[in-house]
């Protein structure tokens, strides 16, 4: 899966197989980037979120869920023509064509949010291994272990190829889903009209909802991994299909948590903790239940654990400008791994600290919010601009689109941001 | 401050200890066993554990002599280098001290057969207008000012020849490539200089010294501390990762400008030299010399 293969040659040699078969070969060719940054989407924060919007709100945010995965196609498939057209990744782009002092502040930013949400990701591992009933400080230092090993010493495509496998967990929400005899007909009334409320509540909820969903992570993740796997404008058609198919696939995912919170403790309020949400599935929906969803849990935890500190080690490498891409060795990128290690390891650290430093860290979160209509904003302007694509940039109809996306969630970012801020005095 | 009997006697003390410390510097203690010392706390064949203290004090000496150096050579390269960064955004005057526009670049002109090439123009901003100016109608002035020789100076639009290379442009933060293909790092300053009745591209800055020069203040932009500069000499062409290969047919500045294109040097990046700033300034005094010779 190293590279994609041409359509001739797939075509030839699967010209025996049934013409439903040959579509899938066709589709797993392709997967990559797109699938695994919109899965690590799904994170630790991201399906407490989903777990207590279901609770909450019960099926009413579903229409939401629908909007946002177009926000969430646009800006992908941006990033990932970017990557392709340019072979370049986000972070080289923003040093070449801004300010340095705005440049360098995304990054500062970018590091500290990321280093955030790793931590979260980490305590993510050990809240679902103590679901299990194993200790998290057997489960965390493992975890460490794992992920560093696969990614230092394997090549792009074979991390990739962990990455999808990591991918397969997420099938367990929609059989959590399936188990919690869901009222289909409610559900899909919600998923094709708004059903919108008025209140506070709802917003704050809808706001965090957009931020779990677009995250500067995912942004940069993707254009460099784009990049890494040897995307050209050529193989790009193929790229595009992933990044489209991916980020549905990730926000089907992400309306199976809602559906499946929804079903078992619809109108219970809000969640505070990933493991309320598990043992809330219990009574209603059978001890299995709960076991998926922190199968589901862990595997998300691990794939973003793994994608945060990557997307930081690539910006920033790519910001300086050396060496980065999995596919080197340890010697011949020794910043880029330098960094993703110290990511990984002080992250471990901090999620396995006693006392309440968890959740100060979490905090960081708020920064994400932050910088998101940021990095959105430069985003939109990279990929408008003819000097970086050429006859890629983005046409009329598009660029309106895109707008509206990016102005849209930049300012419910902004309002969420104020509040939050205005909550601290 | 007034010399008193009590600080004579402290400048003398100083002095006694440091020839003392300048007499523990010296591989003194060196007792050699054979051809191989042996170590006399562990007796692993090795070097002598004496030898090995005095060396490291040798050493902290070196180290302290040569930041001394290097600060004297970049002090005075402040007065003969001009830095792409410090220039940049700084504003042209006119020769009688009017504001005609805000410096944005430097175009120099790459072909095969200089190494060193050499600023043809100026590229300014006045108002909305983006100017360029013959580097004729132009004085560069270290660390970075730029004058106007003449209110009359021939102006024009931009335009761009196929061997030009704006500096700020296509140089300034695009990536630098070694000839294996492994990226090196982004340059984050472009160093000229007055040499040859001109004035010449000599180097890149690699070293995050000169990042944190520009993200700092403006007042503090031409505080050259040159240490890992790359001879531009050593700079072979523009390459775009999405146009592999075949660039031996090509002008040197082909690809300049597009998005994604970088540098690429002649050797690996384990033979480049990076000079430091007394390198550079040797290598500028050595030019220099040669410029005397011809012209006396």
């Amino acid at each position: 899966m190293s590279a994609v293969g041409t359509p001739a040659s797939r075509a030839g040699k699967t010209r025996k197989l049934p013409r439903g078969l040959q579509g899938l070969l066709a589709l797993l060719a392709v997967l990559g980037p797109g699938i695994i940054s919109a899965n690590a989407g799904n994170d630790a924060g991201g399906i407490i979120t989903y777990a207590s919007a279901g609770s909450q709100f019960g099926y009413r945010t579903l229409f939401l869920m629908v909007l946002v995965t177009v926000a969430l196609v646009v800006v992908q498939e941006m990033c990932s023509r970017l990557g392709a057209y340019t072979g370049e990744g986000l972070g080289a782009l923003i040093r070449e064509q801004f300010p340095l002092r705005s440049g360098a502040t995304a990054m500062a930013l970018l590091f500290i949010a990321n280093a955030g949400l790793t931590v979260s990701e980490f305590a993510g591992i050990g809240g679902a291994m103590e679901i299990f009933g194993v200790s998290r400080y057997v489960a965390v230092p493992v975890a460490l272990i794992g992920i560093w090993g696969v990614t230092v010493m394997g090549s792009y495509s074979r991390v990739q190829r962990v990455f999808l496998v990591m991918g397969l967990v997420f099938l367990t929400y929609p059989i959590a889903a399936v188990l919690g005899h869901p009222h289909w007909g409610t559900v899909a009334s919600n998923l094709l009209l708004p059903h919108f409320l008025h209140s506070k509540a709802f917003l704050f909820l809808a706001v965090a909802l957009i931020g779990t969903t677009i995250t500067p992570y995912m942004q940069f993740y993707l254009t460099s991994a784009v990049v890494d796997k040897g995307v050209t404008p050529k193989t790009y058609k193929g790229e595009r299909i992933d990044t489209v198919n991916g980020a549905i696939t990730g926000n089907v995912v992400s309306i199976f948590i809602i559906i499946a919170t929804a079903a078992a403790i619809g109108g219970t309020g809000p969640l505070t903790s990933i493991g309320q949400a598990a043992g809330a599935l219990k009574p209603v929906a059978g001890a299995a239940a709960s076991q998926l969803f922190a199968v589901g849990l862990l595997g998300a935890s691990l794939l973003a654990a793994t994608v945060v500190p990557l997307s930081t080690a690539y910006a920033i490498s790519e910001t300086a400008g050396v060496e980065r891409s999995l596919s080197r060795t340890l010697r011949q990128a020794p910043f880029f791994y330098g960094l993703f290690t110290v990511q990984l390891v002080v992250g471990a650290a901090i999620a396995l600290a006693p006392g309440n430093l968890v959740s100060l860290v979490i905090n960081a979160q708020v920064l994400n919010g932050f910088i998101t209509p940021v990095i959105l904003a430069y985003i939109l302007i990279l990929a408008n601009r003819r000097s970086v694509l050429g006859r890629a940039a983005n046409g009329p109809m598009f660029r309106a689109v895109a707008t509206v996306c990016v102005g849209v969630v930049s300012i419910l970012s902004a309002v969420v941001l104020v509040q939050t801020v205005a909550g601290w005095f | 401050m007034r010399t008193t009997a009590h600080t004579f006697w402290l400048r003398q003390r100083v002095q006694v200890w440091r020839e003392r410390l300048n007499r523990l510097g010296r591989p003194r203690f060196v007792r050699r066993v054979g051809a191989v010392g042996f170590n006399r706390v562990t007796w692993l064949p090795g070097r002598d554990r004496a030898v090995v203290r005095s060396n490291a004090l040798a050493q902290v000496r070196q180290k302290r002599e040569h930041v001394a150096r290097e600060l004297f050579a970049a002090r005075a390269l402040e007065g003969s280098l001009i830095s792409l960064a410090a220039v940049l955004g700084t504003e042209v005057r006119d020769p009688d001290g009017r504001k005609v526009g805000r410096m944005t670049d430097l175009v120099v002109r790459w072909t095969k057969s200089q190494p060193y090439p050499g600023v043809s123009s100026v590229v300014m901003r006045a108002g909305d207008d983006e100017l360029v100016v013959g580097i004729r109608w132009v004085t560069i002035a270290s660390p970075g000012t730029v004058r106007l020789r003449s209110s009359a100076a021939h102006v024009r639009a931009p335009e761009r020849h196929p061997a030009d290379v704006a500096l700020a442009h296509d140089v300034l933060d695009r990536q630098v490539v070694d000839a294996e293909g492994l990226q090196l790092v982004r340059p984050s300053d472009v160093y000229l200089a007055h040499v040859h009745g001109r004035v010449e591209l000599i180097g890149l800055e690699i070293g995050p010294g000169a990042l944190l020069r520009r993200l700092g203040p403006r007042s503090l932009r031409s505080r050259m501390r040159p240490r890992h500069v790359i001879d531009w000499a050593t700079i072979g062409s523009f390459s775009s990762p999405r146009q592999d290969g075949d660039q031996a047919g090509g002008r040197q500045a082909d690809l300049a400008g597009r998005a994604g294109t970088g540098l690429v040097l002649n050797a690996s990046s384990g033979e480049v030299q990076r000079w430091r700033a007394s390198e550079v300034q040797a290598a500028l005094e050595a030019a220099r010399a040669g410029d005397a010779e011809q012209s006396g």
